[in-house]
């Protein structure tokens, strides 16, 4: 690609990525919802956090990979334990990473 | 009180940062190997901000595809933000439009997901916004600059356990964001369509529209659980 076309592809994905993000809030912000519709948004934050967190274990690189050789589906357990006992945030954290490089240095294949 | 929301802002991103720090930095390994200098490589993290829509430019590129090619991949790709912003908007609603909606370029499924469990509890706020939006994007910028920089350097970011830092976030995002039964039920419901819909349809897993279509299914499901009680 020369240098033009990275610069128009750059700018052309800019437009389309921060659209979407932008146009609701500035658009939709001056009407007032209606109650049933407000009821079904208030469930899209728990759905996409479900979505998002079983996508970044089970499908850590972007294939799915339900296989004990999966590092995040077992780093996912001890984390999963302590945010529910701890509710810390960095607790959870710190569980996790270290989980992780533990398991990426000893068990990794 | 500005100078408190602020701090917490920046506060709530730090577990962002610790996430983005390896993805920015993979971002600037791969663009520099498909041909984009450090100055691209940052432009585009500046102007763009979106993780997953930067690589598969990278991989488009890359393949010698054409400029629309990465363009239209990164408009389906982006979609779910749509999504994202409208549930978001009752929450801002209080705020000067104007800016709330200026911030919103700083929308990302971790600010999303760390913003959505602080507006459940505590009114939203302008500082805050800028707080987590804005340290989130400069770490992703920071981190390219690194990546595309040093990018030869340092060969193997993965020992040092980062990559599980956003897995872990949202692990406990979402215990926190738990609060009732219909709650946990449309989260369990959303994973297993997300992980189902890729399943069978592996082109939903490079464009993402998974996410979209579990977030539909899971919240009109919640509903219907929520009218039985």
């Amino acid at each position: 690609m020369s240098a033009t076309s990275i610069y128009l592809m750059i700018m052309g994905v800019s437009l389309v990525s921060l659209l979407p993000r932008i146009l609701p809030v500035a658009i939709l912000s001056r009407f007032e919802f209606p109650e049933a519709l407000k009821r079904w948004l208030s469930f899209v934050a728990p759905a996409v956090l479900g979505a998002l967190t079983a996508l970044s274990i089970i499908a850590p690189r972007g294939n799915i990979d339900i296989n004990t050789g999966n590092i995040y589906l077992w780093a996912f357990i001890p984390t999963f334990l302590v945010a529910i006992k701890s509710r810390s945030l960095f607790f959870t954290l710190l569980t996790g990473i270290l989980s992780m490089a533990f398991l990426y240095n000893y068990f990794s294949i | 009180m500005c100078n408190m929301e602020l701090r917490e802002g920046i506060k709530d991103s730090i577990p962002i940062v610790l996430g983005y720090l390896p993805l920015g930095f993979a971002f600037g390994v791969l663009a520099t190997e498909a041909g984009m200098n450090l100055q691209q490589a940052t432009a585009m993290s500046v102007l763009c901000f979106t993780g997953a829509g930067q690589y598969i430019a990278i991989g488009v590129m890359q393949a010698g595809g054409a400029v629309i090619t990465a363009i239209l991949a990164n408009l389906l790709i982006n979609q779910r933000y749509t999504l994202f912003a409208t549930s978001m908007v009752p929450y801002l609603k209080k705020l000067p439009t104007r800016w709330a909606a200026f911030l919103s370029y700083g929308l990302t499924d971790e600010t999303y997901a760390v913003a959505m469990n602080r507006y459940r509890q505590r009114e939203a706020s302008i500082a805050y916004m800028a707080g987590l939006n804005l340290t989130s994007h400069l770490s992703w910028i920071g981190s390219t600059i690194l990546g595309a920089w040093l990018g030869s350097m340092i060969s193997n970011t993965e020992r040092f356990g980062l990559g599980f830092a956003l897995p872990a976030m949202y692990t406990c995002l979402l215990v926190f964001m738990v609060n009732k039964k219909s709650d946990a039920l449309v989260a369990i419901i959303a994973a297993l369509v997300c992980i189902l819909t890729g399943y069978l349809l592996p082109e939903s897993m490079k464009n993402l529209s998974n996410i979209i279509i579990a977030t539909l299914i899971g919240a009109s499901l919640g509903m219907l659980i929520d009218e039985r009680n």
